[in-house]
């Protein structure tokens, strides 16, 4: 393809560069980003988005211009996904479910089964836990006949990292559209606290403060120790299964942040999804765009929507023939439908 | 394309060892620059005490895992007293000069906050003296404990190129103003090309040490400006003895040798008693040797090898004496022609004219008179004590002849000066009236005169009245009087000067025409003639 497509990242963070370079890879649509992260105080590409467009190059064979640390531009033109073994290493403990997000549907549409090595940090701020990928994300991508699996290898927190996850992906023969509307019955709810070289009283205070705003008896936590985490961390995960999908809301442990704050925060957001009927939480809706647009429809009920999930869809269109519409169904639930044009 | 950065720094043997699980929670200066989101280490050179190889190891495999982009190259690097300036210096010299710099294609930074002060000092040295052609890196811990604190802590690149700061930057130009000022003793000069040469003697004035000869017309300022960048030398670069001044001129003989160099006493007749000598005197200060073309062949030969031994033989003596002098040389003449014809020494000429600067004549730098003339007046109020103004009219009569063709100020500052002198002191109460400015232009005038040269023109036209005429309207006026004076008529005279304009005319009125103009200066055909 000889046309160049223009995006403007103005007004997007990385997660706007990151869904370009998947939307990219799978159409061979080559694309220059301009005013990267232009509005963040540190405009530009920073190291864990150069791992990005990296790894991206990397399965796609692409060229790219501008790939440097403080780059509001960047020229990005793919060549062919043939799938394979690969391995990336992430530095600072960057998110590796981020890079594994923006390579997965890539990867889909390889010709040949791929394996992925990913090392850097599994369980970060700003990023979906590893337990969310394999619960949450995946499954969902089963019923859409997506064959992928993904193994926790070691857990890696921010600063240190050190994490390692893999998977392995099988390209989709066909893709299924997504009706997504109902929760269906409950099967179960879980509290899990999983940490490394901290006390089990910092664990203990964190289910302490999740049990009492989500009124759950504290024996449903269980505490995970991490033994094998190369630094120190912590993450709790509060999660509610249905019999078609599975939400989890997680707190991340940082520095100069209690516990208790970190482990309300995530209580309150499992509290909000459970008062909804909505089967889709706001960070899954937004990770399930592209799934629907590449299988050409499909609807889904969510809680919300953000600004992610409008910049988003509005870049979507821009790579593919589809347009998304978004209806109030009322009572904090909207439809989210996927159309092909 | 940007390129790869490397960062060469020493093991913390302090700051980065902190052991377990725990270190991950603590801020260790090398693993924290090899975790910052905006900076991206491609090598790493540490420099490891072999003392410390066991801490180096945890360091490197850290590195390796916070930053799997970088490589870590470690160095052995044994001080017996990493507090002992000589041997760390050395030690980081040789380094350094071994080290192969890429920096066309590799940028560089030194991380400045881990090793010794002593360590910081000499990678500070070697990167001011441009051993190592790149920037220094400090890392902190995070400014404030809080939700994004942060183990690894913060950088600044600190660039030792002071004019990109710009606080310092105002700082420095303020500073260099007042510098400046100095060099021109206070005088708001305009001329551009003399404010050029300011600024260049300023930076060699602070900068070097060696001989500076200043060429241009007696009279310049060569003298001023000598003790000038002395005044500089002593505030700014730690000059610490005295200021000697000498004119060469005045030197002839036994009496130039003694009066440089000094004599023993008995060296010859009448040396009853010993002198140390001009050059002995400016130890460690300054001298200045205006008209140096007039120095003799040997005190030339003397001097030279005063300046590359820094000691000389006095008159008479046979121990040399050792004075650490620099040299200020002025001269009016154009040497390289008094080399040609065997007057001056070649070699001493390339020894002072490292740095030659040619001063412009007042008559070039017209646009300073004004500036000039408050600061003689100035001069003559603090010598004198008695302050002299001038009266607006005779001020704007004195700078419009000043700036004028006709004022020629051959001798150039000493005429300036001569003309405030004589103006203050003969001017009554205090005021110099128009009277006195149109007396003082006679007499610059009348100074001026080439002796071979006739009475100028000035005829029917007083001083005073010339002093008032544009230069535009004088020349033409000059030109009128002086073909007056050839013409037997008024008439004639108009029939030569409207030679042109008067064919084209259906009447002629030449006569009427000129008349009409003399008028304009209160001027008539009869007062020429009989001037």
């Amino acid at each position: 393809m000889t046309s160049i497509l223009t995006l403007c990242g103005e007004h997007g963070g990385g997660q706007l560069l990151r869904s370009a370079l998947a939307l990219s890879l799978i159409t061979g649509q080559a694309f220059r980003m301009t005013g990267i992260r232009g509005q963040r105080p540190k405009p530009g590409l920073m190291r864990q988005h150069l791992t990005c467009v990296k790894a991206a190059a990397g399965i796609g064979g692409a060229g790219v211009e501008g790939a440097e640390i403080g780059s509001t531009e960047l020229l990005f033109s793919p060549g062919a996904v043939v799938g394979g073994d690969f391995s990336f290493a992430i530095g600072s403990g960057g998110s590796t479910t981020l890079v594994l997000q923006t390579l997965l549907p890539a990867l889909l549409h390889a010709a040949c089964p791929s394996t992925l090595r990913i090392e850097g940090g599994t369980h970060n701020p700003f990023a979906p836990p590893f337990e969310f990928i394999r619960h949450c994300y995946l499954p969902v991508l089963g019923k859409m006949g997506v064959h992928a699996e993904v193994t926790l290898e070691r857990p890696g927190f921010m600063q240190a990292g050190g994490g390692m996850l893999t998977a392995s992906i099988v390209p989709v023969k066909k893709w299924r559209k997504l009706h997504l509307t109902e929760r269906g019955e409950a099967v179960e709810t879980f509290g899990r606290v999983m940490q490394a070289h901290l006390s089990n009283d910092i664990a203990r205070r964190g289910i302490a403060t999740a049990s009492r705003v989500l009124n759950w008896p504290e024996d449903r936590f269980e505490i995970h120790d991490a033994t094998d985490s190369a630094g120190p961390g912590g993450i709790i995960l509060l999660g509610a299964r249905f019999a078609n999908v599975c939400e989890i809301s997680s707190g991340v442990a940082q520095m100069g942040k209690s516990v208790e704050s970190i482990a309300s925060g995530a209580a309150k957001g499992l509290r909000g999804y459970l008062a909804s009927s909505a089967p889709i939480g706001a960070h899954l809706a937004d990770q399930l765009l592209l799934p629907m647009a590449l299988a050409g429809g499909g609807e889904i009920h969510t809680l919300a929507i953000t600004h992610h999930t409008r910049t988003n869809i509005a870049l979507i269109e821009q790579f593919l023939p589809v347009n998304f519409t978004v209806e109030d169904l009322g009572q904090g639930v909207k439809a989210v439908r996927c159309d092909e044009r | 394309m940007k390129k790869p950065l490397v960062v060469l720094g020493f093991l913390g043997t302090t700051l980065d060892r902190h052991q377990e699980r725990d270190r991950w929670s603590k801020w260790r200066p090398t693993v924290g620059l090899c975790q910052q989101e905006d900076l991206l280490v491609a090598r790493l050179e540490l420099l490891v005490d072999p003392k410390f190889v066991d801490l180096a190891d945890m360091i490197i495999s850290d590195v390796r895992q916070v930053s799997p982009e970088t490589e870590v190259r470690a160095h052995l690097f044994p001080l017996r007293d990493p507090w002992d300036f000589q041997e760390v210096y050395e030690q980081l010299y040789d380094f350094v000069r071994s080290y192969p710099f890429a920096p066309d294609d590799e940028d560089y930074l030194i991380h400045l906050t881990t090793g010794t002060h002593v360590g910081q000092i000499c990678w500070f040295l070697l990167n001011e003296a441009r051993f190592v052609p790149g920037r220094l890196l400090q890392t902190a811990p995070a400014s404030h404990r809080g939700r994004d604190s942060n183990p690894a802590g913060r950088y600044e690149i600190i660039d030792l190129d002071l004019s990109k700061y710009e606080r310092l930057a105002t700082r420095f130009a303020q500073e260099q103003e007042r510098t400046l000022d100095l060099l021109k003793g206070g005088i708001t000069t305009r001329n551009r090309a003399f404010n050029e040469l300011i600024g260049q003697i300023e930076l060699v004035a602070v900068r070097s040490r060696a001989p500076i000869l200043l060429t241009g017309p007696t009279g310049a300022g060569k003298s001023m400006l000598a003790g000038r960048i002395y005044d500089l030398r002593r505030t700014r670069a730690g000059l610490a003895g005295e200021f000697v001044e000498v004119n060469c001129a005045t030197l002839r003989g036994d009496q130039a040798m003694s009066a440089l160099f000094g004599h023993k006493r008995g060296a010859f007749t009448g040396a009853q008693s010993e002198r140390p000598g001009l050059l002995k005197q400016a130890d460690d200060g300054l001298i200045f040797l205006d008209e140096i073309g007039e120095l003799g062949l040997d005190e030339q030969a003397m001097l030279l090898r005063a300046l590359e031994d820094k000691s000389f033989l006095p008159l008479g003596g046979d121990k040399p004496v050792r004075s650490d002098f620099q040299l200020i040389a002025g001269t009016n003449r154009d040497l390289r022609r008094e080399v040609a014809s065997g007057r001056f020494r070649d070699d001493l000429l390339a020894r002072i004219n490292l740095w030659t600067f040619s001063l412009p004549s007042l008559a070039e730098r017209r646009e300073d008179l004004a500036a000039n003339v408050d600061f003689e007046l100035e001069r003559f109020a603090a010598s004198h004590r008695r302050r002299v103004r001038f009266q607006k009219e005779a001020r704007e009569a004195f700078l419009r002849f000043a700036r004028g063709p006709e004022a020629r100020w051959s001798a150039n500052f000493r005429d300036l000066n001569a003309a405030v002198t004589r103006l203050a002191t003969l001017a009554p109460k205090g005021r110099i009236t128009e009277a006195c400015v149109a007396a003082e232009i006679a007499r610059l005038q009348e100074s001026w005169r080439d002796p071979e040269e006739p009475q100028k023109p000035g005829g029917p036209l007083s001083a005073g009245q010339r002093a008032a005429i544009d230069p535009f309207d004088l020349a033409q006026l000059d030109y009128t009087i002086s073909v007056c004076r050839e013409s037997r008529t008024l008439s004639e005279a108009g029939r030569t000067l409207f030679a042109v304009s008067r064919t084209k005319r259906r009447v002629t009125n030449d006569a009427d025409r000129l008349k009409k103009y003399l008028a304009r200066f209160d001027l008539t055909w009869d007062a020429i003639r009989k001037s």
